[in-house]
């Protein structure tokens, strides 16, 4: 039997893909190594970033900012209308987001954002340190600015991609978990899978391939001898006791590392960007089955900067910090779309894929069910670097 | 960066620093206690006095351990302190510490011998105020010479309950009864098999007797076969619900201490990733050694309760075997004594297996209701573990559970709540609780507060 | 009063504050054992508002977590492993120092 479409991967992309596709009645197959959500998308800080994030704004990164906030404007609109799209409350709130300012030169930085955004179309506003501490009274003194958002936000990443899987298995799909990808080569005009499940290892024919395998796509690609320029990014994130709700929006800095929420539950989340250390296999290469070590530097360092903007943290205890692995691509754009050198094979990874997955899973859906990458995502197709395969010999 | 940290100032660990002291390697000790001893002989404050504190025969040697430990100025004693994190860096060891003595510490070789803990058991009622383990009451009493509450019931299926009464009597406290769903035909027949091995160390038996026969004299009623229902009372427990003879009757009691039974401690050896195996019968987990106490990860030993629960002889024989591998895997010390504790530690083992299955609630395993919490830190009730067991997959682990629901995500990181769970699991797959993964265990093992870390 | 007396010397008194009330303490004793001694088994609320208490006293559970006034803000602690001092002051419930 040849699958329409299958699926590696039971993250949020790839849950979300399946139910798309399901919805269009595709009857997709989705396989996943181990558990629904097992990856980066049940570790991840769950913030939904639609401003232009900090890393945009580092040196080297140029225009990408511009091309995120087109993605973005279409991811809250995603967002906007997914619990009832799934019939579900998804604890998703989009409150508002403010992206602050510590310093007259984060000021600037914050002032230039928020032009460039609001010529883009996003309605950030400009606020001083008062306005900041009017929506939360508990900033610090020397906050003395922040770009505000309303519909920025987070959400819960515990739920969302088994919401989708449930959602997929009810309009058809097969999802299949403890089910390991070992070996994809092509096969006439399809694909052949070799499967390893629960110590059997069986083969599938596919028509379209999804790799929606996070951090593993770069590596499962180059096993295929096909180059995706993505890179492993080893993070962490901490939370801390809970205490009484105050913070209804995400928080992040423009200067400094920062994401940080209270959940539903009044724990705060910590994180933003802060890197942990891969642990590595005897040939030195990172492991990106094993959890990352937690850095100590750095989580001092992520802590202080969440406690300077947010003093009353120091009353707090940290209960648990994580680590887990995404990865970014080398523009920090998201890669989406058919890799050219080998047609029918689909990917998705790099950037900001819990706030943009739920959006790039229906537009790459799309682009199967039409035969056409959809206009909106054109800028992120994986064509763009159709050259690092120039010199690829199809298998 | 230093020879030897040694997690647990208990037993085991001070067993374990006689030996890596006398060899000549640098040795931290590192303790939540403000003084060694460990859970046996928790000590009172240095500044109070205590007459005839833990006179005992059977406590003698671990007296004597103690008191060595306390003159050896060799030793870096850093009690207060909570391990909160451990890894392995390239060749060696770093600790997160938090407490009095916070920061990191660098090692070439640990010891975890952290000891257990008492088997939480949810109940009904058992989030009462004044329903605490049995080890909580002990600890009271003997460290900070305060009696838990009266009039007190103990309950549970552990012989322990048994020491833990003579002490409270001994202390003047009024100790309402004692109570074991274990009949005394069912412990006989549990125990028969091992009888005759555990005759060569005949001394917890006859302290056993002993016990008994003190309640008799005393006229606290020792009721074998009464099954502990659940604790009620308004904002803190008034009453004890029990059945007895196919009866509910009712105890009015200010405290009570739960006995099925205890844990290993194994937060730290599964932060690092050490093997650890599902215990019997208790439950937990125990962390995998070889003869000579290492773990699966070289440089990590682990002694006592960590390596399964089997009393204090066990522990100060195990930390000694740990010690002197220690020195011998540092390449310190001829390889003297190791064969002698060794047997030591074997010849305890009759006992132990004694001991166990006369702990072992088997089928007299209290009665949770839907709506009793099994998550303590996060109020997760038996229902809601229920529902969310029965919308994911069967083959779902521990970890998946949790993420869903919660239960496990709070203060104590699941060392109240997930050896029911597992068991739940199990029990739901029809499979072995060691075939169930568990929760992973993430850092810090206990809470720091965030001034700390942030200094 | 559940200090035993007989046999047992502890140094002078000193008081601490809990939850308002001033209570007599001994140096050395831990926060959870002052407590208990006397008679304030309630260490936490949790979150349907129900009383919690000391479960394992040993550090494990943190059933016992209380706030503790320090340098004027509060900060949560396992009473079961904090030692009193003079002034110690502390509180069941976040509240203002
Ligand atoms: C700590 C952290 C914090 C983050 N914070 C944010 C944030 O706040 N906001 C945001 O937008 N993004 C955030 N991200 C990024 C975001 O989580 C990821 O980009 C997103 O979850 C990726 O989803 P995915 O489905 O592509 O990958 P994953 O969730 O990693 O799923 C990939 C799945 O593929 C499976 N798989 C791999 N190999 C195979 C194989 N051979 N066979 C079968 N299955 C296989 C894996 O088991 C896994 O379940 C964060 C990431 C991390 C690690
Ligand atoms: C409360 C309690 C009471 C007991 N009473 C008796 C009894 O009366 N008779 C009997 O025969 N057995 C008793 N036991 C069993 C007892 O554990 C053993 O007999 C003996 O104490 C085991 O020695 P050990 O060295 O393995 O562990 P322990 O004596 O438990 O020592 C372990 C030490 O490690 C410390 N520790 C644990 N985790 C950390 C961490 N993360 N950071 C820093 N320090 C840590 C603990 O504070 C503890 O002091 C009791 C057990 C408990 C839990
Ligand atoms: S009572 Fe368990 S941590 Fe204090």
């Amino acid at each position: 039997m040849t699958h329409e479409v299958l699926i590696i991967g039971g993250g949020l992309l790839g849950c979300a893909a399946a139910w798309h596709l399901a919805r269009a009645g595709l009857a997709p197959r989705l396989i996943e190594a181990r558990g629904i959500n097992a990856g980066a998308s049940g570790q991840n800080a769950g913030s939904l970033h639609f401003q232009i994030e900090r890393r945009f704004l580092e040196p080297g990164a140029s225009g990408q900012g511009a091309d995120i906030v087109r993605l973005n404007r279409l991811a809250i609109e995603e967002w906007a209308g997914l619990e009832e799209q799934l019939s579900r409350p998804l604890d998703i709130h989009m409150h508002g987001g403010l992206m602050l300012a510590e310093s007259e030169a984060d000021l600037a930085l914050l002032a230039s954002k928020v032009a460039r955004e609001n010529e883009l179309g996003l309605p950030t506003q400009l606020l001083s340190g008062a306005e900041a501490r009017d929506l939360v009274p508990r900033l610090a003194p020397h906050v003395c600015g922040a770009a505000w958002l309303a519909r920025e936000g987070h959400a819960n990443p515990r739920i969302l991609a088994d919401a989708f899987a449930h959602a997929a298995r009810a309009s058809g799909a097969v999802i299949e978990t403890d089910s390991r990808l070992l070996d994809l080569h092509r096969d006439g005009h399809g694909w052949q899978a070799t499967i390893e499940q629960a110590g059997q290892i069986s083969t599938a024919r596919a028509r379209h391939v999804i790799l929606a395998t996070g951090h593993w796509t770069a590596r499962i690609a180059a096993r295929m001898g096909l180059n995706i320029p993505l890179y492993l990014a080893p993070l962490m994130m901490s939370v801390t006791d809970r205490t009484a709700p105050f913070l209804p929006y995400l928080i992040q800095h423009v200067g400094k590392r920062l994401s940080m929420k209270q959940t539903d539950d009044g724990n705060m989340v910590i994180g933003g960007g802060w890197a942990s250390a891969p642990q590595r296999m005897a040939d030195g290469m990172p492991d990106l089955d094993a959890p990352p070590h937690l850095v100590p530097d750095n989580l001092r360092a992520n802590l202080a900067v969440a406690a300077s903007v947010l003093p009353c943290l120091r009353g707090r205890s940290l209960i648990r910090s994580w680590t887990g692995m995404t990865c970014i691509s080398a523009d920090q754009l998201p890669v989406v779309g058919q890799v050219p050198a080998a047609p029918g094979l689909y990917i998705a990874a790099g950037g900001s894929m819990f706030t943009l997955g739920p959006l790039l899973a229906r537009m790459l859906a799309r682009s199967i069910i039409e035969r056409a990458m959809p206009e909106e995502i054109a800028l992120f197709s994986a064509a763009r670097f159709a050259h690092l395969n120039a010199f690829v010999v199809p298998s | 960066m230093i020879d030897i940290a040694i997690i647990g100032g208990g037993p085991a660990g001070q067993a374990a620093a006689r030996q890596t002291l006398g060899a000549g390697l640098s040795t931290t000790m590192i303790d939540e206690q403000a003084r060694p001893g460990g859970q046996i002989l928790r000590q009172p404050p240095a500044a109070f006095a205590v007459k005839g504190w833990m006179a005992g025969r059977l406590y003698r040697p671990l007296r004597r351990l103690l008191a060595q430990t306390e003159a050896d100025i060799r030793l870096d004693w850093r009690g207060g302190t909570s391990v909160a994190g451990i890894e392995r860096i390239e060749d060696h060891f770093r600790l997160t510490l938090s407490g009095a003595h916070g920061g990191t510490l660098l090692a070439r070789r640990v010891l975890i011998a952290a000891g257990c803990y008492d088997m939480p058991v949810a109940m009904p009622g058992w989030t009462l105020p004044g329903v605490m383990s049995a080890g909580a009451v002990q600890t009271l009493l003997k460290s900070q010479q305060v009696v838990a509450g009266q009039p007190i019931v103990l309950l549970g299926s552990h012989p322990l309950l048994l020491v833990l009464a003579t002490q409270l009597l001994d202390a003047g406290a009024e100790v309402a009864a004692v109570l074991m769903p274990q009949t005394y035909g069912r412990m006989a027949r549990a125990v028969l098999p091992y009888l005759a091995g555990a005759i060569f160390t005949p001394g917890p038996l006859i302290a056993a007797g002993a016990a008994m026969a003190r309640l008799r004299r005393a006229g606290v009623p020792m009721m074998m076969g009464a099954r502990p229902i659940g604790f009620t009372g308004d904002g803190r427990l008034e009453a004890v619900d029990y059945a007895w003879r196919g009866q509910v009757q009712r105890i009015a009691a200010q405290a009570a201490a739960v006995s099925y039974g205890f844990l290993p401690q194994s937060d730290l050896p599964r932060q690092i990733g050490a093997a650890v195996r599902w215990a019997r019968p208790a439950g937990g987990w125990e962390t995998v050694c070889d003869g000579a106490m290492r773990s699966s990860i070289p440089g990590l030993y682990v002694a006592g309760e960590t390596t399964g629960v089997a009393g204090a002889d066990a522990a100060m024989a195990e930390g000694e075997i740990a010690g002197i591998a220690m020195a011998l895997d540092a390449g310190v010390r001829p390889p003297s004594g190791m064969a002698r504790a060794q047997a030591r530690r074997a010849r305890l083992q009759p006992f132990i297996d004694l001991l166990r299955a006369a702990a072992d609630p088997g089928e007299v395993w209290p009665q949770a209701t839907p709506e009793t919490l099994l998550c303590r830190c996060e109020d997760i009730s038996v229902a809601q573990v229920e529902a969310t067991m029965a919308q994911l997959s069967p083959m779902a682990d521990a970890s998946a559970v949790k993420h869903r629901c919660r239960i496990g995500m709070g203060l104590c990181q699941g060392r109240s709540c997930e050896h029911a769970l597992v068991r739940r699991i199990a029990a739901a797959r029809g499979c072995d609780p060691d075939a169930v993964t568990p929760f992973r265990m993430r850092f810090p093992a206990r809470p720091i507060p965030i001034d700390e870390i942030i200094g | 009063m559940s200090r035993i007396a007989d046999g047992v010397t502890r140094p002078a008194p000193i008081t601490v504050e809990i939850d308002g009330a001033m209570v007599p303490a001994h140096p050395g004793e831990t926060l959870a054992a002052v407590m208990i001694a006397a008679g304030a088994y309630r260490m936490r609320d949790d979150r349907s508002g129900a009383p919690r208490g000391l479960l394992c006293n040993m550090g494990t559970c943190s059933e016992c977590f209380v706030w503790i006034a320090m340098d004027g803000a509060w900060r949560r602690r396992r009473a079961c492993l904090t030692l009193v001092s003079e002034g110690l002051c502390i509180a069941t419930q976040e509240g203002q120092p």
